[in-house]
């Protein structure tokens, strides 16, 4: 399918901002982190800033968000601000877990983010349970299941799509297919073709995961059907992680084919910007500019915010 | 029956309406749903017509309660997902034995989800379960687990012996804003008692005296409570009777201060005896009680085995309110008790 080239200004230029915001964090992460400043695991999203990001910017606040463990991403995409993040991979009470979860257990019942699982497949089933809870109550807000290709390996994964579909529950499936279980290439982890038995269950797009424009497009389509009660839908985006499983370093697999100037989502849509004139140069520099002033901002809230105490250990 | 006889406070008004233990589970279900729209019921088998042994039958709202595929480990999460987004569900297991295949959703989802995120949110989700033997039923269809399940940091563990409690202790687990295990006997099921028709709790945490006495505390749950009043009974023993009513919030006051009255623990625990309640019980006595104890405390517990299932082997594995009478005796009197009476096999 011919990718979208077409976005409205108002579109592009937040898809732009959160790409940035993932990006520019997870480096600044990345660079902070060798310092020990974080005492906590990170799974960066470098690369796969787009899923993130187009399939969020058609969520709503009251749709209900459900990670795995590479959280940082999707949650800033959803909405949970940078500060509440930076504090609580600082392990600070100000975290949006209260310095209780660190990286990998993330929530903002603001914005739609219940919590997020760091056992790899479980937390698709608490999407599930969000669109159960929607249809019984008779409310319009979407579960959304969040996972990467190594997840389909699990029993949970059939269990939930199977019953999603039963149900025909209002239920958003993304699988974020990065092609690796930590280093263990899919060819190894999956013996079958993943959108192909996602099918078998119910309606299934597949979008590149490296192309915000073609995320978004097709995100939007999913949600529509989802929400005049088509049932769920299961949204394959096949992309890139440049950096290892977790930490700080660049992902060092021989051949796993990443060209980091022909795969950046952000370049493609900094392109795709320029050619429409939906933004001039000077523009696009002022984004990273002003996600850069962000992220110190939000260093600075995470540094000078207390540290729990011991006292918060006591058994609720 | 002698067990519709209650503490003073906790009393069941006697005199009035008999139930089974079952038809008070289902009364207490229904008017669990009937009093807030937002509890629903899930579970395999929990829509057919045999109706989770009987607990679940012909409820006033069919439209909440949902049968599911074999697929325990994903509606437990299903469960605590839509306990997060707004809902009060009730998830049933025929038998706590297939519950086992949602222990990474129970142990490592449900249990930390509060803990995780600082008690941010509340997650209003009770998961019921039968447990115990049934008839000839093997290892796989007879465990009672509720000792494991304590163990772990998040959840309650509720494990009501009578009618009145079932009915009281399901309401208040349904009404708690953190997870509750809630543990039924099948052999409780057809025991009858006083229940009141209108809605009432219990406190989750506040264990029941069941008999008094000043020579001996048994402490006692669910079918191993009735089966040492029964003994007790029985045999006119002076034993002080206490039934925890949770195996967690655990109500050790009342247990610490019956063992100052009588000097004697006995922990008759129908349960697994590695690290269970039984042992925990006793250490935590020990520690708060040693200068009051005359003698070592003693659990009474399964084998360290499964469960057989030849009739012969099944009234070996398990005790009975006779042999729990001998064991309270010899426990009086000083006397040494037999292996075969402690659980520790023939």
């Amino acid at each position: 399918m011919e990718r979208p080239r077409t976005i409205r200004r108002d579109d592009g230029l937040w898809l732009l901002q959160r790409m940035r915001l993932i990006r520019q964090a997870s480096e600044r992460i990345a660079r902070l982190y060798p310092t020990d400043v974080m005492e906590t695991p990170v799974h960066l999203c470098i690369g796969q800033e787009a899923v993130a990001v187009g399939v969020c910017r058609h969520l709503t606040d009251a749709d209900k968000l459900f990670l795995g463990h590479r959280t940082h991403g999707p949650a800033l995409a959803k909405g949970l601000p940078l500060p509440k993040l930076m504090a609580e991979l600082y392990g600070r009470s100000t975290g949006c877990s209260h310095a209780f979860g660190g990286s990998m257990h993330l929530i903002d019942l603001e914005h739609g983010l219940p919590g997020s699982s760091a056992i790899v497949g479980g937390s698709i089933a608490l999407g599930v349970g969000a669109g159960l809870a929607s249809k019984l109550a008779g409310a319009d807000f979407v579960g959304v299941s969040w996972f990467g290709d190594a997840a389909t390996n699990a029993g949970v994964f059939h269990e939930s799509l199977n019953f999603a579909a039963l149900q025909r529950l209002p239920v958003l499936f993304v699988c974020e297919d990065n092609g690796y279980s930590n280093v263990m290439p899919k060819s190894a982890h999956a013996a079958f073709d993943i959108p192909s038995l996602a099918d078998e269950y119910m309606t299934t797009m597949t979008a590149d995961g490296t192309d915000v424009l073609a995320v978004h497009e097709q995100a939007g389509e999913a949600l529509a059907q989802i929400r005049s009660g088509g049932g769920p839908v299961f949204l394959h985006c096949p992309t890139k992680r440049w950096m290892k499983h977790q930490g700080h370093e660049r992902c060092d697999i021989v051949g796993n084919g990443i060209d980091e100037q022909r795969d950046c989502p952000i370049r493609k849509l900094e392109r795709v910007l320029l050619d429409t004139h939906l933004c001039g140069a000077g523009e696009l520099e002022q984004v990273r500019l002003s996600v850069e002033q962000q992220i110190d901002a939000a260093i600075a809230f995470a540094e000078s915010s207390p540290f729990p105490t011991p006292a918060q250990l006591e058994v609720v | 029956m002698p067990w519709s006889r209650f503490d003073s406070n906790y009393t069941a008004p006697t005199g009035g309406r008999r139930i089974t233990y079952c038809e008070a589970l289902r009364e207490g279900i229904d008017q669990a749903m009937g009093n807030d729209q937002r509890v629903f019921a899930i579970g395999l088998d929990a829509d057919d017509k045999f109706g989770v042994f009987g607990s679940m039958s012909n409820l006033s709202f069919p439209e909440r309660v949902l049968g599911t595929p074999i697929s325990e480990n994903a509606m437990t999460g299903v469960a605590l997902g839509a306990a997060l987004s707004g809902l009060r569900p009730i998830h049933v297991h025929l038998r706590v034995d297939f519950m086992l295949t949602a222990m990474d959703q129970i142990v490592n989802y449900v249990a930390k989800w509060q803990d995780m995120f600082d008690h941010q949110v509340k997650v209003p989700l009770v998961i019921r379960a039968i447990v115990g033997r049934g008839w000839g039923c093997g290892a796989q269809h007879s465990q009672t687990l509720h000792g494991w399940f304590a163990h772990i940091p998040g959840l309650k563990v509720v494990t009501p012996a009578t009618p009145y409690d079932a009915k009281g202790l399901l309401l208040s687990a349904v009404a708690d804003d953190s997870p509750v295990l809630f543990l039924e006997h099948r052999w409780l099921y057809k025991n009858t008692g006083d229940v009141p028709e209108a809605i009432y709790t219990l406190p989750l945490g506040k264990a029941n005296v069941l008999h008094r006495g000043e020579r001996l505390t048994v402490v006692a749950s669910s079918l191993a409570a009735i089966h040492a009043l029964t003994a007790i009974e029985a045999h006119g023993l002076d034993v002080d009777l206490i039934d925890p009513r949770t195996i967690k919030p655990l109500d050790l006051d009342t247990i610490v201060a019956s063992v100052q009255r009588t000097g004697k623990l006995c922990v008759v625990d129908y349960d697994f005896p590695f690290g269970g309640f039984g042992a925990e019980v006793c250490a935590a006595v020990t520690e708060r009680a040693f200068a009051s104890l005359q003698t070592p405390p003693t659990r009474i517990q399964f084998p360290d085995r499964g469960m057989p299932s030849s009739g012969v082997l099944e009234r070996a594995y398990y005790q009975t309110p006779d042999r729990l009478a001998a064991a309270f005796g010899a426990l009086i009197e000083g006397a040494p008790v037999a292996r075969d009476l402690i659980g520790a096999g023939a």
